[in-house]
């Protein structure tokens, strides 16, 4: 290391402008991955927004016309919130089910040893392996002979078999990630097992927990097929509308679009604290 | 975040006890009227005064098919009444309750449909719904470009090109329009409008030199067509815009831009190719699956739909006609009075060629499609030549038809097992 005079510039020119360009690209690449992620919500809104004349009309309004027609039909239509709630519940439901049974099957594999692991660690992926459609009839027979069927509860268990393999793998990760001489410094400390489990590993995993939450709760917030054969009177919004909306004209489309894309995006800007800090984990 | 957690538990928690309770309304499960507004005009107007109440649930024909045989299986189900197009029934028939008493008083219901419904056994497996079709609409601006000596209600389709041509030359523009998007009804048209009108067959003709003769006359109307028709689902949205002068649709799918603007618009029968007027009527029914919780009420049910003024309300929610004996009143929408007299120039027409929707292929029935549309990007999107894709996609319509072992059904003359593909 050699010192620096106060007369000389800390650092050479050549390096200044490396940096401000460097600092250039970084802000385009923001930009252009803040409009590839807002643009299409932005004309989904606009256009929701719109009245259908607008809609079909061109070149579009930067600024929407604030036509509530399309949103109120939808709003209007029967059994909208009903659909609504059952989404939310059925989605909630996948959440702590996948949570419940995926974390510790996360923490087993990253903490112990035991025959079959690799085994069990492919095995859970399979369950993806298989599409759906050919799943919903056995399923759904099944499902109607022992009471589940059209149940918020008889739906969850099935989008939890989706959403499962991802909450194990992320979590396993999660657990991988936090030193174990962390719990052996807590059980030295008088700790038990569960103890140095909630106070110590808990706290620090539980950011990236949420996240595979989040996860979890779009994965059934997305299903159709299973929701559709699965659910009659208690329909998911999902399967009460996207079958109707794509047949529909445009300007229902967008206005459908948005009653489906809005609600998931309140409930990710809900626990958007908790994603960013699982990212803070990523990075140290 | 322990709070939310507990939170979120709770209110989960509460949603599986909630969940259990259900409403006793009477299950419509149907694949038709599946558009919002369509499903909405089903359960405010069509359906409300049934007592009791009706729970109208349109869906696609995958968890429709799926979930009606998972409540066979079981035994034991919720489905009240089944709503689908002719095909759909005619793979259930064992499942299917017997409908021949029902009573349906001074009711006069279409004798050919109603044959059609028995599904070839002694038993009403289902009764006719409704029905529709598919015709041609134009708008006014492109009637003076009509090729000499064209009658609209006669057309040909080398008249059509000739007008289309017409239209392209005079304007700058390609301005017919065809549903080829992914949500269109292109395979329709192919099934049931071209290839009959030029070998009166769906299937056993299917790569006849006819039916080369047929896609090169497509081709040659493509030219014309606007590029757009790739998106194109429901032609009155191209219309209405005025994309698309000339087009061919579903009548429902129509219905906006006669409604809109009726003064705009003129509706006409499809055009005839050399062997007629090949067209394809679109016949909806209704029946009751063996498992329905109470077979009684459904079949009021059933009794409601076919009323005369149940069937002039699901008119005017669907678009779809009437197959019972009824006077239609003074007050219907302008789709109806603009595409009625087309649909009756065109099933009256001295050359029509009514060709069935497919029957018999059970769940095969969009892999059937999927050959018709396959053969439709091969040849016009991709340029292939006509004769090596038709010998090629013959092959994937023989394995399908084999493996279904469907018979022939109309225009196709009737046939010993599965229908022959020459």
């Amino acid at each position: 290391m050699t010192a620096v005079t106060n007369d000389v510039p800390a650092v050479p020119a050549t390096v200044t402008d490396a940096r401000k360009a460097g600092s250039g690209l970084m802000i385009a690449c923001i930009v252009v991955l803040c409009v590839w992620v807002l643009l299409p919500i932005y004309l989904l809104l606009v256009n929701a927004l719109s009245s259908p004349a607008e809609v079909t009309s061109f070149p579009k309004r930067i600024i929407p016309s604030f036509d509530f027609g399309s949103l109120s039909f939808f709003l209007n239509f029967q059994g909208v919130g009903k659909a609504l709630w059952n989404s939310v519940a059925v989605a909630l439901l996948t959440m702590v089910l996948s949570i419940g049974i995926g974390a510790p099957a996360g923490y087993a594999l990253s903490r112990f040893d035991f025959p079959g692991k690799e085994a069990f660690r492919f095995l859970v992926l399979m369950t993806r392996a298989f599409p759906l459609p050919l799943l919903a009839l056995p399923l759904a027979v099944l499902f109607i002979r022992t009471g589940l069927d059209d149940t918020a509860f008889g739906l969850a268990i099935v989008h939890t078999t989706l959403s499962l393999p991802f909450a194990v793998l992320i979590t396993f990760s999660l657990f991988s990630g936090i030193p174990v001489e962390l719990e052996e410094a807590a059980w030295t400390l008088g700790c038990n097992r569960w103890q140095a489990f909630r106070k110590v590993v808990l706290p620090l995993a539980l950011p990236g927990i949420a996240a595979s939450a989040v996860f979890a709760f779009t994965i059934s917030w997305n299903e159709v097929f299973a929701a559709a054969v699965l659910t009659i009177e208690n329909r998911t919004l999902t399967a009460f509308l996207l079958q109707s909306i794509n047949v529909s004209p445009l300007y229902l489309k967008f206005a459908g679009g948005a009653a489906l894309v809005v609600p998931a995006l309140i409930f990710i800007f809900a626990v958007r604290r908790y994603l960013f800090a699982m990212w803070g984990i990523a990075n140290r | 975040m322990r709070k939310l957690l507990k939170l979120v538990a709770g209110a989960a928690f509460v949603t599986a006890l909630c969940s259990g309770a259900a409403a006793a309304q009477a299950l419509f499960w149907s694949t038709q009227a599946k558009p919002v507004e369509e499903a909405q005009k089903m359960r405010d107007i069509v359906l409300k005064g049934f007592p009791g109440g009706v729970d109208y649930q349109p869906s696609d024909d995958g968890p429709w098919l799926t979930r009606l045989q998972a409540e066979i299986q079981a035994g034991k189900g919720t489905i009240a009444v089944l709503g689908a197009l002719h095909g759909s029934f005619s793979s259930m028939s064992g499942d299917l309750v017997d409908l021949s008493d029902i009573k349906l008083g001074d009711v006069h219901v279409n004798d050919q449909y109603r044959q059609l419904a028995k599904l070839g056994t002694s038993e009403q497996k289902y009764l006719p719904w409704m029905q529709a079709t598919y015709i041609m609409a134009a708008n006014k601006k492109a009637l003076e470009f009509l090729p000499q000596g064209a009658d609209i209600n006669a057309l040909t389709y080398d008249q059509l090109i000739e007008w289309a041509k017409n239209i392209a030359d005079k304007t700058g523009s390609p301005k017919f329009g065809f549903p080829a998007g992914p949500e269109g009804l292109k395979h329709r048209f192919f099934q049931g409008f071209l290839l009959p009108s030029y070998t009166k067959s769906m299937v056993t003709k299917f790569r006849s030199p006819e039916a080369e003769a047929g896609w090169g006359k497509f081709k040659e109307l493509w030219q014309y067509t606007n590029p757009a028709s790739t998106t194109y689902a429901f032609m009155q949205q191209p219309l209405l815009s005025e994309e698309v002068w000339v087009a061919f649709d579903h009548v429902a799918r129509l219905a906006d831009a006669f409604n809109q603007k009726p003064a705009d618009f003129v509706a006409f029968p499809v055009p005839a190719g050399p062997a007629g007027r090949g067209f394809m009527p679109v016949i909806a029914g209704i029946g009751i699956p063996k498992t329905a919780p109470d077979t009684q009420k459904s079949k009021e049910l059933v009794a409601w739909m076919m009323k005369p003024e149940t069937q002039i309300a699901t008119l005017r929610a669907t678009n779809f006609f009437p197959v019972v004996d009824v006077k239609l009143p003074d007050d219907m929408p302008n789709s109806v009075k603009v595409s009625g007299p087309a649909i009756a120039a065109q099933t009256g027409a001295k050359d029509a060629v009514p060709a069935l929707l497919p029957t018999g292929l059970g769940n095969l029935g969009g892999k059937f499609n999927q050959i018709y549309n396959d053969t439709f990007e091969r040849i016009i999107l991709g340029g292939q030549d006509i004769r090596p894709a038709l010998d090629e996609q013959a092959k994937a319509l023989k394995a399908l038809i084999d493996q279904a072992k469907a018979p022939c059904w109309q225009p196709d003359p009737v046939s010993q097992g599965a229908c022959p593909v020459d």
